[in-house]
């Protein structure tokens, strides 16, 4: 980790603060795009942010609120856990996937995972529009419906990114917590009712 | 009363000129980016000030957590990327090469004669008094949310002072660079701290 500067770098030392902040909205921009098609791509991973899965976990965990916001019993332990699932269990399948030998860093790591929740956050928009329709079978199995689709597709596009990093023999290994942790986050969206 | 205007007239002359020269001379201003050292402290603060007002400021934990986990996000960033380059000329971040591993690079801006960007002591000492005053606290309040049993606000803390423990780290790794390895610098100035302490007390 010795300290080294790179020539072609030195222009971000000095650009302006406007360029800084363009430069990096269009970078989570990029990997949104990234998410909604999902492509193998490598340069993708490199330019690793934590925006996106900040953005998407607040928003995400803002749309699990029982009740209204303002109550003054609010849904703050839910806000609470909902951030700690995603964070913890992001955490978990990184680690868990570096014990197993894979050649992606953490943050890289954090960073698709986070990314993928995007299809699920829809899911849960749209699960949450279909909710203000009548209850019924048929509400259900639309909510259903759309969060399988949902689930399936934060699951392709993060096995996309990550298998290739594992070796041949451990990429079930690896990918089954991903699964796993996906399907949590489904299993919340679906089972959301509100008050 | 002429007497005296004409001698304050040549004590305001003289002392002018002398302030003139002083600054002909170290060309140093006061503070060159008030913006930035402004939103350095600003995002800082204000997360403090709103977690620790949030039963007066609003009755919605959520909306206090939301807040705060924003103001910290914008912190780090500003901090990260605007305010150590502009205020002190220090940047540090990561960089993953072909092969996929993961470097961290820590830069710091070598003073060079023709660019005549000197960083200025008060924003320096502004830019150090918030990078380490600020997560100081963040493991007080820590500390004080652990054992007075306020688990729900942790997230919230531990986030503080995970994002702004990074930057205070990788600050002072820039500030170090690759001349000394930190941990030998740090006993070094313990060491001499503890020699000065022993020669007092004798």
């Amino acid at each position: 980790m010795r300290s080294r500067i790179r020539e072609f770098d030195n222009s971000t030392l000095n650009e302006s603060v406007r360029n800084t902040i363009m430069r990096d909205l269009k970078a989570v921009g990029k990997k949104f795009m990234h998410v909604l098609y999902p492509r193998r791509s490598n340069t993708l991973l490199r330019d690793w942010d934590l925006w996106g899965p900040l953005i998407l976990c607040v928003t995400l965990a803002l749309m699990l609120q029982k009740g209204s916001v303002d109550n003054e019993k609010d849904g703050g332990p839910q806000f609470a856990e909902v951030f700690v699932i995603v964070w913890f269990g992001a955490v978990t399948i990184t680690l868990n996937s570096k014990l197993l030998g894979g050649n992606i860093s953490f943050f890289q790591s954090l960073c698709v995972l986070g990314y993928c929740i995007l299809p699920l956050t829809v899911a849960m928009l749209i699960c949450r529009l279909v909710l203000l329709a009548e209850a019924g079978p048929v509400n259900f199995m639309v909510r259903l419906f759309v969060v399988i689709v949902m689930f399936a597709w934060s699951v392709v596009a993060s096995t996309a990114f990550l298998a290739d990093s594992q070796p041949p023999n451990r990429k079930v290994l690896a990918v089954y917590p991903v699964f796993l942790f996906y399907f949590i986050i489904s299993w919340m969206i679906l089972t959301f009712t509100p008050e | 009363m002429l007497q005296q205007d004409s001698n304050d007239d040549t004590e305001d002359v003289s002392l002018f000129d002398a302030e003139e020269e002083t600054t002909n001379r170290q060309k140093k201003p006061k503070i060159r980016h008030p913006v930035a050292s402004f939103f350095h402290l600003f995002f800082r603060v204000s997360a403090l000030v709103v977690y620790l007002l949030c039963e007066l400021l609003s009755s919605s934990f959520i909306a206090c957590m939301v807040t705060i986990i924003l103001l910290l996000s914008c912190d780090f960033w500003a901090v990260k990327n605007v305010t150590g380059r502009l205020m002190v000329g220090l940047r540090w971040w990561n960089h993953i090469d072909e092969d996929g591993k993961s470097h961290w690079v820590f830069e710091s801006r070598k003073a060079s004669s023709q660019e005549n960007k000197n960083i200025s002591e008060a924003e320096a000492r502004i830019f150090w008094l918030g990078l380490i005053a600020c997560p100081v606290l963040w493991v007080i309040f820590a500390f004080s949310a652990l054992f007075s049993f306020r688990v729900k606000w942790l997230a919230v803390v531990i986030m503080g002072v995970v994002l702004q423990g990074a930057n205070l780290y990788g600050y002072i790794r820039c500030k170090v660079g690759s001349r000394k390895n930190l941990t030998s610098m740090a006993t070094s100035y313990l060491g001499k701290q503890f020699l000065k302490q022993v020669k007092h007390w004798r």
